[in-house]
């Protein structure tokens, strides 16, 4: 095993027994006292004795070991990012030239806009390579591609998506806490207002994030961003001006909007929803939805990605089933699924 | 420097799609549905006055709608 199994919060940092963790990579402060200061009713996970809570931690990592990444099994994540990502770019001069139609580019681009953040969530998490090993250029190759449909730089990603394990649901720390809502519908409308020029949501709350955390990483990560985005802009201009409005709009800018929305509902709202637990066991529910597994991404199962991010996403399900009942001895409501 | 004009930039950037980006696609959609331009303007005069004024909008208002 070459690396830590767990994703501790703060309060399993303090609790417990100390494990190896993935918290060097997150630069941000925790002494910012947020928590104290909530107006809110946290829900908590029920107060087990110690020897109970470490016989858990035991057999939950037993379990979680058997499901973790193996970079050769996440060769195919490798392969369909860069595949996808170099039929998108072929599907520009396709469709400038009317080799072919629009429209179904048009559904291929939504679909990896919507689809290309779980490989890049994978490289977030170094699954698909770990530094050090041969698969590790790919890890980052995967990342560095998977959200330019979305004109959201790699090293943002990286750091916010950390910063979001590390302060998950926390009103001031947690990046994705704008994304939350009071019900599904509202959900969906807050994608949209957190997108808008004047809001506090979505990449301009990273932004802010990202000022406030001030290191050199997030330094590189607002430059990447500003680039990024002045550039996509240029792209996109340059191919409106040339009388290629429609394959800029179908392609790119209409794409990249739904697929935000469709992330940031499925990842970010419908796992963490209310949004009402800080510590390990409560800070993500396990839901059951009507579009079923595939559409929502895998997200039902979150919670195991959360407790192991080195899991990858198609494995949680079983990870998920086979974790159950020590989840539910921890307090997670498992009557979902 | 650099850093500072890419940021007025950024700042900038809504009413910069409204003429980058709104205005053509104006143009060109109202040319492929063959629809003219009110009061003899040509459609990408149109668009530019429609982009850039949708644009200015979003930015001194903070949102597009």
């Amino acid at each position: 095993m070459d690396r830590p199994l767990d994703d501790l919060t703060r309060a399993d940092t303090a609790e417990d027994f100390a494990l190896p963790t993935d918290t060097g990579l997150i630069e941000g402060r925790v002494d910012h006292g947020a928590v104290d200061r909530s107006a809110f009713e946290w829900r908590h996970a029920p107060e087990l004795d110690k020897h109970t809570r470490i016989n858990l931690r035991v057999q939950e990592r037993e379990v979680a070991a058997k499901y973790m990444s193996d970079p050769r099994k996440m060769r195919i994540y490798t392969v369909l990012t860069l595949g996808c990502f170099g039929l998108w770019l072929a599907m520009f001069p396709l469709t400038m030239f009317e080799i072919v139609p629009i429209w179904p580019c048009f559904l291929f681009a939504t679909f990896i806009a919507a689809v290309g953040y779980i490989p890049s969530h994978e490289a977030m998490h170094r699954n698909i390579g770990r530094p050090g090993t041969k698969y590790h250029f790919w890890n980052e190759a995967v990342g560095q591609v998977a959200t330019l449909i979305l004109i959201f730089p790699f090293s943002m990603a990286r750091l916010m998506h950390m910063h979001h394990h590390y302060h998950c649901n926390d009103p001031v720390m947690d990046p994705d806490y704008t994304d939350g809502a009071s019900g599904p519908i509202m959900a969906w409308v807050k994608t949209w207002l957190n997108r808008q020029p004047g809001a506090d949501g979505s990449i301009h709350h990273y932004k802010r994030c990202l000022e406030r955390i001030g290191t050199p990483d997030a330094k590189v990560a607002l430059r990447d961003t500003m680039l990024l985005q002045l550039g996509s802009m240029g792209f996109l201009f340059a191919l409106a001006w040339s009388g290629y409005a429609f394959v800029a709009c179908f392609l790119f800018w209409l794409p990249r909007h739904l697929g935000l929305s469709y992330i940031r509902y499925w990842l970010s709202w419908a796992p963490h929803h209310p949004r009402d637990g800080l510590e390990r066991y409560t800070n993500t529910r396990v839901f059951k939805t009507w579009v079923g597994h595939w559409l929502s991404l895998g997200m039902q199962y979150h919670i195991v990605h959360h407790l192991y991010p080195g899991i990858p996403n198609h494995a949680t399900k079983y990870a998920y089933l086979e974790m159950k009942p020590i989840l539910e001895q921890r307090g997670v409501d498992c009557s979902a699924l | 420097m650099g850093a500072l004009v890419i940021r007025k930039l950024l700042l900038w950037m809504p009413f910069l799609f409204g003429i980058g980006f709104i205005a053509p696609l104006t143009a060109q959609t109202m040319a492929y549905w063959n629809i003219d331009a009110p009061l003899g303007l040509s459609r990408i005069a149109f668009g530019l006055l429609f982009g850039g004024a949708w644009g200015l909008y979003a930015n001194i208002r903070g949102r597009w709608i």
